[in-house]
Order: C-alpha cells, then structure tokens, then sequence
C-alpha cells in the first residue's frame, strides 16, 4: 500500500476535531478535548514525518499536490513537540477560569477550533507541495490564530490582535505576488501550465527558471513572510500579540507560527540557490535581515520590563538566528535547523511559565516580580531555567546550536558578521541577564503562598528543560543525520 | 479585442484616484465595490471570444465576492458602530491625489524597468502596480480601522491583476483557496472592527496606540 495516504489524514484529523470541538457539551471536555486531541493529531504528525524518512526519496499524495522529504518532516516533529506540550499546558492553564465561569461554555467551545483549525493549517503549509496551497495556509494561519490572541476580550487584546491580522495579512499579500513571480519564471522552462506552482517541478527545473523574475519573487517571500516569521523590521506585530495572548497561545505563536512562516522562506531559497551564477544571493539577503533581527531585539530586550514581551522579542532575535545561519550555508543549514528545534522548545517553556507566573503574581512586570522560585517552586525554577537556555547559557542546546552558526560564519571568513553576531548576543545575555537576577534572587518585600505544581506541571517544565541540557552535551548520531539530511533539501550538505 | 479590456483598465486607475480624493466612507465602499466588479471583468474581457466556462464562473464569483459581500460587510460594520461617515485622514484628500499621480508614474516607470514581462496588454501590469501602490498608501496614511481594511481590498485587487498581468494558469483549488481566504480575511476584520469598536467606543486605529516597545 502506498503511504502517501497518511497526508491527507494528517490535515483532516485537525479539521475534523475542529468541527467536533464545537459541539463539545461542557467547558471540561472541550479543554480535555485540545489536550487529548492535540495528542492525537501529533502523533499522526510523527507517523507521517517517520513514514517520510524512511524512504530514500519524497512522500507524496494526490497527485504530488502533498508532499513530504526530510525539511517538511523535521518541522512536523517540531511543531509536534511544541503543540502536545502547549495542548497539555493550554488544559490546565484554562480549567482554572472554566471552573470559576470565567471562560463560559461558547468561549472554551470557540477556543478548542481554532485551537485545532491553526494545528491543520500548519499542517497544510507543511505538506503542500503547492506553493500556492502552502500560501493558502499561511494565509489561514493568520485568520485562525487572529482571534486566539482575545480569547480573554480584553482592550489591549483587541489592539495587538488588529495589529496582528492588519500586518500580517498586508505581509501576506505581498507573499502572494512573491508566489506569482516565481511560478511565472517557470514561462519558456519546459513546466506546464498548473505544475509550476509545484515545488518539486520547479526544483527539478531550477536551472531553467528565469533568474530575474525568481530573485523578484524571492525578495517579495522573504519580506511578506518574513513579516509573519517576525524578522525585523517587519516584526512590529509580534510583541503585541505574543504579550497580549493567553500564555499557551503565545507558546504555538513563538513556537511554531513563526517557524511556518521562515519555512515557507527555507522552501524557496534553493530554488534560488540553484539558479546558474546566483548562489549565495539569496543567502546574504537572509544574512542580512537575520543580523537586523538579532540587534534589533536586542536593543528592546534591554529596556524591556515585560517578561512576555522579553519573550517575544527573544523570538525575534532567535528567528534571526536561524536566518542567519542558514544564509551562512554550509554546517550553518545544520546548525539553524538544530536551533529551530532548540528556540522551540526553550520558548514554548518559557511561555509556559512565564504565564504561570504572571497569574501567581497578578503582573508581568518583572519589576514587580521577586524571588519567583518562592512563587512556584515549578513555574520559578522553569522560568529561570528556560530563560537561562534562551540567552544561550551553556550547556543548554542553543548555546551548542548558536556556537555551531558563529563557528560557521567564521570558518567561512565572515569575521564581520561573526563579530556583529557576537555582539547581539552578549547584549542580549548581558541585557536578559540582568532581568533574570532580579526576578529570581531578588528578595520578596512580603511572604507569599507557595504554589505546589501537579506531575503533569513538572512534567511540562522539567522534560524539555532536560532534553535541551542533554542535546546540549549530545547529540545522537540519528538526529544529526536528520539535521543533515534536511540540510541538504536547502542546498547545502555539509 | 482591447478596447474592453483598456476600458476595464482604465476604470479601475479611476476608481483608485477617487478612492483617494473622497473623505466619505460610503463614497469609498461604493468605488471598492466598483474596482470589484471591474476587476472580476477583467479576466472574462481578456480571454475575448476564448471564454471558458472556467474564467466566466471564477469572474462570477468575483464580482459577488468584491461587488456585493464585502461592501455589505463592510457598510454593516459602520452602521454598528455609529461613525460619522468621514474617513479623518491623516493626508488630505488634495495631497492623496498628488500620491496617486506619483503611484501611477511610479508604476509605469517600474513596468518600464521590469521588461521581463510575457508580453501581455500593455497597460496591466502598471494598473496592477499602482492599484498596489494605492493600497498599501490607504493602509497607512487613513485612520479608521475600516479604511485600512479597504486599503486592504484595493491592495488585493492589485494583486490579481498582476496575477493576469504575469498571464499564470493558477489551478482553480488554488485560487478558490486565495479567494476564500480574502473572504475570511474580511470577515474577521469585520467582526474585529465590531469588536474594538463595542470596547473602545470608537473604530479609530490611531488610539490603539497603548501597546509599545
């Protein structure tokens, strides 16, 4: 049998509990229903993701309108990760409100399908095959999540979320013309007609396309959804929403939806790469925003009092990061890959606890924050932990991941943008640091309860904390074969 | 069989100069729905006695989407919420017409330099650049919530005429997916209109302005 079969389940079985979240007859079970069923659609993710790589080529379905290779399959485990920790966090995070009434019946209801509506249209920018379907769903990502942002209606909400759909939509649209322009420097290539929205067509006439209309087309991608992946100085949006957001939503936003986004870049870029004479053109423009990023977020993670803003802006920089690195090339493609993974899970935690906390002590303002570990014993020492990782502390795997993209940049003898890299991350470590101390060892101007965390909650913090500090000392020889393997999609073996 | 089609082209360059010169929000609803419909028109003019079954419905639909349910959406979503009726721009309306001169020379100038084009009409792909141009120019230079979701509008319709100006065979999945998308996209920002408006009493996108740094 043909396991092509698995994609097409892969975006129905979100869609479908979508629709059954909607008739959910109490609040509990449509929460139950995010946690479980979250479960239930990452596991499919993973199955399709193993169904891919164990074939030497591609896994395609409906006439190679779905497709799945070693890029597409990494970040479906990624975003799988991510979502089953934020769908078992978003349970618990809610219950509270659910039971006090807060979140009425419709609400929980309202907030379960689109909780599952932005898992499909993940799902569908990941396995398109069709550059014009994959728009399609970063398109529907944006529409989906716009009202997660004010589940809680509040007026801030509101204003991050306008924001948020004005912006991105607007970015969008320009990554509409980008795919326009790409499928139209397919005209005299030998691609017919509705096959040159096919990515594996186009990458299969690479070397045919029309140079200037692509590169065009690939300046329009990178900043329409480079608005949507957050890279400065189109990131306007992004602190809003993700401080405005409940904290599980923020957590699939920094997570994942700026991964979907870059994706859809890293989709493209060996297209471009392949084009006789150009190579490296597109990289040095990712280079590029990749470095405007990382400074940029710098600078506002210096003066930044909000933990969740602090947050977001540390998206930001670490998207930056993976551009960067993936502009170098080379071991650079692995090593942004890896750090894909390691920014991931780092903020999808960080998120978690950071929201927590935020509930314990009625504000985000890490002014007014002291001695979180005497909070929550839980949520302090995750949120020490998961900043820690975020600034690149060794051993967590992103000081690994980023020391891999500095090494890279000056093995290749970038001593420059080395040295600019370099300098964003100590300020960002110098800047974050200095929030750290004063919210972890600063002492309390009164007693307070302390909260005691279920398993599950620890569970939540201390298993990907852990992960990430083994990754940071280890990495097992099949998951850097993997990295390297979904490498070499973007043009670069190492 | 040009003369319709430069007609069309022509009308939607009009529609965009006096989207710039109106300060009424209803005046500009009326000239989107306008742009609409000529813009569904366009492609069915285009293909001339080549008419498939295909570009006729998607033209259809088109014009019931951009002429008849986003004005709808859109004129519902002022009546909710009790404005004047002025768009209270941040340009006036006499420096927003000399924007759009400067748009449409921009956009034949741009045309001229990417010569790379298949050679289609002529006039498409700068009508294309300055319905864009004007677009993303209502965004940020208007400051009700509703004018930038018509900026948004104009800014889309551009768009799809650069599609026909680039002469792509888009499968008809693909573009009914782009077309529902802009459908949700309107959708959602009229119940986000509605919404800001029930909370802050006013639909005035610049004093949503608490949220910085």
């Amino acid at each position: 049998m043909n396991p092509g079969w698995i994609l097409p389940l892969v975006l129905l079985l979100p869609a479908l509990l979508a629709g059954a979240a909607l008739v959910a007859p109490t609040r509990r079970a449509a929460l139950r229903l995010v946690a479980w069923g979250t479960l239930l659609c990452a596991a499919a993710a993973v199955a399709a993701a193993s169904l891919a790589l164990h074939r030497s080529g591609e896994l395609t379905s409906l006439g190679a309108w779905l497709m799945v290779d070693a890029l597409s399959a990494y970040h479906l485990l990624v975003m799988a990760a991510v979502f089953t920790l934020s769908g078992a966090y978003a349970h618990g995070y809610f219950r509270e409100d659910a039971e006090s009434g807060e979140m009425s019946l419709p609400t929980a209801r309202r907030f379960a399908a689109l909780w599952f509506s932005s898992m499909a249209s993940m799902h569908l920018v990941l396995v398109s095959n069709n550059l014009g379907l994959m728009w399609v769903g970063i398109e529907a990502t944006t529409l989906v999540t716009a009202f997660l942002i004010c589940i809680h209606g509040t007026p801030t909400s509101l204003e991050a979320m306008w924001k948020y759909l004005l912006m991105c939509s607007v970015g969008v649209a320009l990554a509409f013309m980008g795919t326009l322009l790409v499928a139209a420097s397919t005209h005299g290539s030998g691609v017919e007609g509705a096959s040159a929205l096919l990515w594996t067509e186009l990458r299969d006439a690479a070397t045919r396309l029309d140079p200037k209309l692509l590169k065009i087309g690939f300046l329009f991608l990178v900043v329409g959804y480079g608005t949507k992946a957050g890279l400065a100085p189109m990131h306007n949006w992004l602190p809003d929403a993700h401080s405005q957001a409940p904290a599980p939503v923020s957590a699939i936003f920094s997570g994942f939806l700026l991964n979907a986004a870059l994706y859809c870049i890293l989709r493209t870029l060996p297209l471009v790469e392949a084009l006789p004479g150009n190579a490296g053109w597109g990289r040095e423009i990712l280079v590029a925003f990749g470095l405007i990023s990382v400074l940029v977020a710098a600078v506002f993670i210096i003066a930044q009092h909000d933990v969740k803003r602090l947050l977001a802006y540390s998206s930001v920089e670490h998207l930056g990061i993976v551009a960067l690195g993936v502009g170098l090339g080379g071991l650079g493609h692995v090593a942004a890959l890896f750090h894909i993974l390691n920014n991931s899970v780092s903020k999808s935690v960080g998120f978690f606890c950071a929201g927590s906390i935020g509930h314990l002590a009625g504000t985000h303002d890490m002014r007014r924050i002291n001695r979180v570990t005497a909070l929550s014993r839980v949520w302090g020492v995750g949120l020490t932990g998961s900043l820690l990782a975020i600034i690149g502390a060794a051993p967590f795997a992103l000081f690994l991941s980023e020391f891999l993209i500095l090494y890279a940049a000056i093995q290749q003898g970038h001593t420059f943008i080395a040295a600019i890299f370099l300098a964003g991350l100590a300020l960002v470590f110098v800047g974050a640091l200095r929030h750290l101390i004063s919210i972890t060892w600063e002492p309390l101007t009164e007693p307070v309860e302390t909260h005691r965390g279920t398993l599950l909650e620890h569970a939540l913090v201390f298993v990907p904390l852990t992960a990430l500090l083994v990754l940071g000392v280890w990495v097992p020889a099949p998951f850097w074969s993997l990295l390297e393997r979904a490498a070499r999609v973007l043009g670069g073996a190492s | 069989m040009t003369l319709p089609v430069d007609t069309i082209l022509v009308l939607v360059i009009l529609t965009g100069f006096l989207i710039l010169g109106t300060v009424r929000l209803h005046t500009a609803i009326r000239l989107c729905a306008i742009q609409g419909v000529a813009i569904g028109l366009l492609p069915v003019a285009a293909a001339g006695e080549g008419t498939s079954l295909r570009v006729v419905l998607l033209g259809l639909f088109i014009i019931a989407l951009k002429g008849v349910a986003f004005p709808r959406l859109l004129r519902r979503a002022i009546r909710e919420s009790a404005t004047s009726g002025e768009m209270q721009p941040y340009v006036g309306s006499t420096a927003s017409i000399v924007v759009g001169i400067l748009a449409l020379i921009a956009a034949f100038w741009i045309d001229s330099r990417l010569s790379f084009l298949p050679d289609t009409h002529s006039l498409v792909a700068p009508v294309a650049f300055f319905t864009i141009i004007v677009g993303l120019f209502l965004i940020v230079a208007r400051k009700l919530a509703i004018t930038q979701v018509i900026g948004y509008l104009i800014l889309e319709n551009g768009i799809y005429v650069f599609g026909l100006a680039i002469a792509l065979e888009v499968p008809v999945i693909v573009e009914l997916g782009v077309l529902l998308d802009m459908f949700v996209a309107v959708f959602v920002m009229g119940i986000a209109i509605f919404r800001i408006n029930r909370e802050f009493n006013h639909m005035d996108s610049d004093q949503l302005r608490n949220l910085k740094g």
